[in-house]
């Protein structure tokens, strides 16, 4: 106990890291019917948790080495599990990135939640939510790390099913919690094999551990896809996407944290946590890399077809993690790490100004905020602006410098097809951005009475205006936009942070990339080729949505079975729906249960019918009648002679 | 034997307990509760200090009180505790608090109901205390008659099925182990039924085969191994709250501790020749238990087939006869006792006053009963194995053993985790989520008096699930040196 006090950093993580969890019990036990305290327990709780989080982030940038701190948790046999926290780099920045945007989002949320019935709850599960996250970033073991990383995965069930009375909310949760578990199982079987095959779960011994020679490459490769199958269901890559795009069923804030540095960033978090020991593998490494195309292509094309704001994010959130996944699988770590921060960022401020038109036209869809004059809203304009030039790659805003870095990641490989996948893929991200900000700016047939439409109201009140409670909601965005502007120009500080004394990450890296030494084109051409598949890209949306008398139709409506296609998810949804309707509830479910009733159930029953009947059978023999005893006796005895006789 | 005779007066408490009630006039249910509390209160206590004072640094068997009772037959008064036992005397002592607490509400025929739950609990105390074979089989006996009288008289759902069957399948297991234990009794020169004796004594690799068998179906029937589980939610949906809380939670605990304690010290070899079978057994459990529970109506339907799946990792946990595994597969029982304590008493309370556990006439209960959801949803993620709850360290532990020792098995268990996930949380949505249902609408929230036992229950889970080492550091100050005597 003495240590906490004597070591500011272990202070500030115990503190930072441990009020949100406090606060939450407190609002479940005592404020539960004092929505006001409520918030301002969890919000003040998370300030200071982001100020802590700044704090470390300054004292590790000046410690010679990773701040490690543990103590025993639990202990059986020759399996020992220790409680601690890790503080690298690393962790550090994705400490105070988790604890910056929760604590805007919870800011936010003081606007937009405001009037909610929940109002205590949804603060509660915020605070969880913001617990957990914070320390799985911090943890020392990657056991340690799994099991935050589970609470993360059921604050996220809890606050997609906020809104429980409805259907779709409650189902949604429910698919986010099972399909991330279909995942977790790989993760928990790869954390299972690396204790019995390795036998020492911490991060750093990991991450050392491929350079001593201690395990195999085959046995690195099983573990190392093992765990991916985590990343594989938190970070909705190929084939555990489609619970993403259903997470936006909860409240507008609650996506915008689950987008953007808590849930689906904890997937690529734990893909570069222990970036050296899966870069010893080559071929996992290969795997992933196919994984995040895939899923970062997938992604894209959903995007082109819906016209729901928060939907086009969240494919938008699916297509830019499968891009750090491939950042990071052709060995950009950095890269891969610097698109996560700059991305919490900017996905943040998407979803926050889209929050912004649904809380004032209570509808998602793109095409009607725009009729109704969505962009006489100038702050939720002007940022939702500056968020998807971002997202589009487009200088100088954050999202251009960091896929910058990533297409030089995807450079480096000796096959071509990653980098021609990396840029058609900015291309796409492009067009599906721009044709949703034309679709708001220049909305087809001019704007309408505002207000106009009411229904749709996707949280419960109707309050028209809320006053200063806008700038609860303005502000946050305000800030995030200033930093999506400004993050892209630390893109050299924030590398030499990340990289100082990473001996394994760096070694591991060289090791993965081929040294850079050789690309597939030049750096010059690389830039140009960048900037211009984001232009093209906004070029085409404008041709079609932007400029007068556009058609207002993608070019994907001439091509219906496509439309079709990419409109109904690549029919992934169909397929699991059909595998879990037959397989499972018409298939096993029911056969075990017959087996139960009929087999087990009847057979016993049937023992026991013999029984009875055998019983009333000879019970008809011990009747005490005089007259049947005497006939028994002469039929016994006639039998008895027959069978001596013959 | 020095010192205060705690353990007998554990003991002492539920048989007081029984006494005491017995002599009080029916009409006055009032004080028949008062006492039966009272009773309850005291064996808490004394378990409680139990547990605070057993030196788990030092192991092995504590607080021993052996008295020699019938010489010619070598029957002894030997109670101990030991790493094993001590959680489930813990698990047992809560439970009972927390079940008369449950049942504060209870009018009809009051007095013989409490006396028949202390006295089933007489016996479930007496079995984890004794070390003696006769006595342990003559308390476990104790610990299942009384099952017949509460179930017929205050159960519900195909009341007098569900007794007749559970009974029968009971005793079917007791007609399997009474011959074991003779067995055991004569092979050992019948001079002894200390069971720390006859360990002494070794069996043949023959005799140890056959009593395990014997012991293994015996008790695993209570312990509800696949397939001879159907007892086991026909039982728990039949029974009254207080005695599903008591059964689940503590009375198949009783098959599985039975395994551990006569069968596996007895006959480690046999256990050695047929851990195939109870590994194959236990992995199917997990798997089918969960996949039947989704296709479940009615809540305690559900909860049962969720136990058979729970109890079979208490299964797989023992056949892998590794430290882990071992410390995982009592673990679990414990955590799983008051995990469906905790279930059985909220669908209790949601009984009550709806007169239904139907799940599709529920629905949307959060609105109407925010906090008496809350407490089956607890519990439901305690059934999931939600890590920072004490089920999650007890799974940790029997798949890093079962990984181990039977990897396949051990994989395709894993697959119950998704499933078991799948089907708390559809019963979850369908109850609780949702439109509510207006004919319920006016029923009001648990109140603050019922909540208490709900809520120390979820208290004791997420104790052991933050301090996993209070417990565990208990469990294998016995189980090191038991997985060693193999």
């Amino acid at each position: 106990m003495d240590a906490i006090f004597k070591d500011p950093v272990l202070l500030a993580t115990v503190v930072g890291t441990s009020l949100p969890f406090l606060s939450m019990a407190v609002i479940l036990i005592f404020t539960r019917h004092n929505p006001m305290l409520s918030s301002r327990i969890s919000v003040t709780s998370i300030v200071v948790a982001a100020v802590c989080a700044l704090l470390n982030l300054a004292k590790v940038a000046g410690a010679s080495h990773p701040f490690r701190f543990e103590t025993a948790w639990m202990s059986s046999g020759n399996f020992h599990l220790t409680f601690g926290y890790y503080l690298d780099p690393l962790s550090a920045l994705m400490l105070t990135i988790v604890a910056v945007i929760a604590c805007l989002v919870q800011i936010y949320s003081l606007g937009y939640m405001s009037g909610d019935p929940g109002y205590s709850r949804y603060y509660a599960f915020q605070s969880l939510f913001a617990w957990a996250m914070m320390n799985m970033v911090i943890a020392s073991t990657l056991l340690q790390l799994f099991i935050f990383w589970e609470l993360v995965g059921l604050a996220s069930y809890m606050l997609i099913g906020f809104y429980y009375e409805k259907f779709s909310a409650s189902q949604a949760g429910k698919k986010a919690f099972v399909m991330t578990r279909v995942g977790d199982v790989g993760f928990f079987l790869g954390i299972i094999i690396l204790t019995l095959g390795f036998g020492n779960l911490g991060i750093p011994d990991l991450n050392n551990a491929p350079g001593t020679g201690t395990i195999t490459t085959g046995f690195i490769t099983m573990a190392a896809l093992l765990v991916f199958c985590g990343v594989v269901g938190k970070s909705a890559q190929f084939p555990l996407i489609t619970w993403l795009p259903d997470a936006m069923e909860g409240p507008t804030p609650v996506s915008a944290l689950l987008h953007s540095a808590t849930m689906v960033a904890a997937g690529v978090y734990v893909f570069s946590r222990i970036f050296p020991f899966f870069a010893a593998s080559p071929n996992a490494m290969l795997i992933a890399l196919a994984i995040g195309t895939v899923t970062m292509l997938l992604a894209s094309t959903m995007a082109m077809t819906t016209y729901d704001l928060k939907q086009v994010w969240a494919y938008s959130t699916v297509s830019q993690l499968g891009m750090m996944v491939m950042s990071l699988a052709a060995g950009g770590y950095f890269a891969g790490v610097f698109h996560l921060t700059t991305h919490a960022g900017f996905k943040a401020l998407l979803f926050l100004c889209s929050g912004i038109f649904i809380h004032e036209y209570h509808t998602n869809d793109m095409r009607v905020i725009g009729k109704q004059g969505g962009r006489k809203q100038l702050v939720p304009m002007i940022c939702i602006t500056v968020g998807a030039l971002a997202l589009s790659g487009v200088p100088p805003f954050s999202g251009f410098f960091s896929k910058e870095a990533i297409l030089g990641a995807l450079n480096a490989q000796a096959n071509p097809i990653w980098l021609f996948a990396g840029l058609f893929g900015a291309f796409l991200t492009a067009y599906y951005s721009f044709r949703l900000i034309f679709h708001l700016l220049f909305p087809k047939g001019g704007i309408e009475e505002k207000h106009a439409v009411h229904e749709m109201d996707s949280h419960g009140h109707k309050e028209e205006h809320h006053g200063g409670l806008f700038w609860a909601m303005a502000v946050p965005v305000m800030i995030l936009a200033c930093v999506t502007v400004v993050l892209g120009f630390a893109e050299h500080s924030l590398q030499g942070y990340i990289m100082a004394g990473g001996g394994a990450v760096k070694h591991a890296s060289t090791a993965a990339t081929g040294g850079a030494a050789h690309g597939v084109v030049g750096h010059e051409l690389l830039v140009i080729l960048g900037i211009s598949a984001g232009l093209v890209g906004i070029i085409l949306a404008w041709f079609e949505y932007g400029r007068k008398g556009a058609s207002r139709n993608g070019f994907l409506s001439y091509f219906p079975p496509v439309w079709k296609l990419f409109d109904a998810r690549w029919y992934m949804d169909a397929f699991f729906r059909w595998f879990l309707d037959t397989a499972i509830y018409s298939g096993l479910t029911s056969i075990f249960t017959r087996n139960d009733r009929r087999i087990i159930d009847g057979g016993i029953d049937g023992i026991c019918f013999f029984t009875e009947t055998g019983g009333r059978l000879f019970s008809f023999m011990q009747s005490g009648m005089l007259q049947y005893n005497l006939l028994i006796m002469v039929l016994v005895a006639g039998l008895a002679m027959l069978f001596f006789i013959v | 034997m020095t010192g205060f005779p705690i353990l007998t007066a554990i003991l002492m408490s539920t048989v007081f307990g029984l006494l005491t009630i017995l002599l009080i006039p029916p009409e006055r249910t009032k004080l028949v509760k008062q006492v039966s509390m009272f009773w309850a209160t005291v064996g808490l206590i004394l378990t409680l200090w139990l547990y605070f004072n057993f030196d788990h640094s030092k192991g092995g068997l504590q607080f021993v009180e052996r008295v020699l009772w019938v010489k010619s037959l070598g029957i002894y008064w030997f109670h101990g505790v030991d790493g094993i036992n001590m959680p489930m005397l813990l698990l047992t002592a809560v439970v009972l608090f927390t079940g008369v607490w449950t049942m504060w509400e209870l009018e009809y025929r009051a007095k013989e109901f409490f006396a028949l739950m202390f006295l089933l609990v007489a016996g479930v105390y007496g079995m984890f205390l004794s070390m003696d074979l006769f006595w342990m089989f003559v308390w476990y006996d104790v610990s299942l008659f009384p099952m017949y009288p509460l179930i017929s008289i205050w159960g519900g759902t195909r009341k007098e099925y569900g007794a007749m069957k559970l009974t029968l399948y009971l005793l079917a297991g007791s007609a399997l182990i009474l011959p074991a234990i003779i067995y055991a009794w004569v092979q050992g020169g019948a001079i002894t039924f200390d069971l720390f004796e006859l360990q002494k004594i070794g069996f043949s690799l023959l005799d140890q085969k056959i009593l395990f068998v014997m012991l293994y179906l015996g008790f695993g029937i209570l312990a509800a191994v696949w397939p001879f589980h159907t007892w086991s939610p026909v039982g728990h949906v039949a029974a009254p709250t207080a005695v599903s809380m008591i059964h689940a939670g503590v009375l198949m605990k009783l098959g599985a501790y039975g395994i551990l304690r006569i069968g596996m010290t007895l006959c480690p070899q046999g256990l050695g020749y047929w851990s195939d079978l109870m590994a194959l057994l236990a992995c199917i459990g997990i798997v089918y238990g969960a996949l039947v529970g989704l296709a479940q109506t009615d809540l305690k339907y559900v909860i049962g087939y969720s136990s058979v799946s729970h109890m079979g990792m208490v299964g797989l946990g023992l056949a892998t006869m590794t430290v882990s595994g071992i410390n995982g597969a009592v673990f679990q029982m414990f955590a799983h006792g008051v995990m469906t304590a905790l279930f059985f008493s909220s669908v209790g309370y949601i009984y009550d006053r709806t007169h239904t556990k139907m799940i599709p006439e529920l629905g949307g209960m959060s609105k109407t009963m925010p906090i008496a959801s809350a407490f089956f949803i607890i519990a439901a993620l305690a059934g999931i194995g939600v890590p920072l709850m004490a089920s999650f360290w007890a799974e940790l532990l029997v798949f890093i053993a079962a990984v181990q020792v039977f990897p396949v098995g051990g994989i395709f268990a894993m697959v119950g985790l998704i499933i078991s996930a799948l089907f708390m949380l559809r019963v979850v949505q369908r109850t609780f989520y949702g439109e509510r249902n207006e004919k319920f609408g006016h029923i009001p929230d648990v109140s603050p008096f019922l909540a208490v036992p709900r809520i120390i229950l979820i208290g004791v889970i997420l104790f052991f699930g933050f301090f996993p080492k209070v417990m565990l550091d208990v469990i294998q100050s016995a189980v090191i040196p038991f997985v060693g005597s193999f």
